[in-house]
């Protein structure tokens, strides 16, 4: 790989890897969301360095050019992240569902306790 | 609650009545209710209503569990259900809010608990006179309930019933578990049966609804078709483990 190519990825490479790790320092990412963005920086930094793992990775799948094994590489990537998400999502919406629910209990169970305040304070 | 409470909690029955926009409805469903069941707690579950459905249903004094967002019409009946378990109540009838149940129809579900089922349903296959509904749902209903009975052995007549009886045993299992959040139908029925429950089915006509905005209808019944086919093949091979969650 030319110099200059190694030079512009991998600089964007550890660019990515470090908004992430600034991002879980700041807790704006939580930690169990950031692993798999960290091992895709790593794993890019890992072929930009030796290009020839790349390259045997090509043969092994049976890819003609380094660059289809890097696309293939990428979409898998994406495709693992938004099941990621999805699996995420059912998880949240299966407890805001449960949320919601217990919400409304503990609710009927405080009016029926305390009657409105207003009235409440009629009676006191 | 003691043994001596939960003995006398037994008798108690809470009928739930899922609702959605139906304030037009509620009137004469409770009026209706009330007559036939005077001893039973009524539980309008207003599930993200637009209109005035809670103030309607607590105006005519019923008791009002306010979703605080729409959830869906299966999310709404475990609502009641969860309801139910934490109040202690011995038995919980689910009854649909716009009209289309019969009240006279609840006697034959709780004397089938009475009898030793966990779960009744009432069925308008079993009973004469029934508003049947349109030739696809006949059909989407034969076809779900010929699934079912070729998944778990489950003889059903009306999977798609929303009136049904649940004692102790199946409001627990529907409370806890993975109760189908958007219509229950054959598969919340092949749960309680994977989970060994004794399922009954009564008689029970159905009405053509008054003022009915359908759940069912258009590209919906397609995805619906499509869930409903998913859900049971999931409810009839998910492990004991995750029926017990």
């Amino acid at each position: 790989m030319p110099t200059r190519q190694v030079v512009v990825f991998l600089g964007l490479s550890v660019l990515l890897l470090a908004v992430v790790v600034e991002l879980v320092r700041r807790r704006t990412l939580r930690v169990e969301y950031s692993w798999l963005w960290i091992a895709a920086c790593l794993t890019s930094m890992l072929l930009i360095v030796r290009y020839d793992l790349l390259v045997s990775l090509t043969a092994l799948v049976g890819a003609v050019v380094p660059t289809s094994t890097l696309f293939f590489l990428c979409i898998l990537y994406l495709a693992l992240l938004c099941l990621h998400y999805s699996i995420r999502i059912s998880r949240l919406t299966q407890q805001v569902k449960d949320l919601a629910q217990e919400l409304a209990i503990l609710r009927v169970a405080v009016d029926e306790a305390e009657p409105r305040s207003g009235e409440g304070a009629a009676t006191r | 609650m003691g043994q001596a409470g939960a003995a006398a909690s037994a008798e108690r029955v809470l009928i739930a009545l899922p609702a959605r926009d139906e304030e037009r409805n509620l009137a004469a469903v409770i009026g209706e209710l009330r007559g036939a069941w005077p001893a039973a707690d009524l539980l309008v579950v207003d599930d993200g209503s637009t209109d005035g459905t809670a103030a309607v249903a607590r105006g005519l004094g019923a008791r009002v569990l306010s979703l605080p967002f729409h959830l869906g019409y299966g999310a709404a009946v475990q609502a009641g259900i969860k309801y139910a378990v934490h109040g202690g109540y011995g038995v919980v009838v689910t009854f649909d809010a716009d009209g289309q149940h019969d009240p006279g129809d609840i006697g034959g579900l709780l004397a089938a608990l009475a009898a030793g089922a966990d779960l009744a349903v009432g069925s308008r296959a079993l009973a004469q006179g029934s508003h049947r509904g349109s030739l696809a749902r006949r059909w989407g209903r034969q076809l779900f309930g010929a699934l079912a009975r070729l998944l778990t052995g489950l003889e059903l007549t009306d999977p798609t019933s929303g009136l049904k009886a649940l004692g102790p045993r199946a409001q627990l299992l529907y409370a806890l578990s993975r109760f189908p959040d958007r219509y229950p139908d054959a598969d919340a029925l092949v749960l309680a049966q994977r989970a060994r429950l004794v399922i009954a089915e009564r008689p029970a006509r159905m009405r053509a609804s008054r003022n009915r905005r359908s759940m069912h209808g258009g590209l919906r019944s397609i995805t619906y078709a499509f869930n409903m086919l998913f859900s049971l093949l999931v409810a009839a091979t998910s492990s004991e483990r995750h029926l017990r969650r």
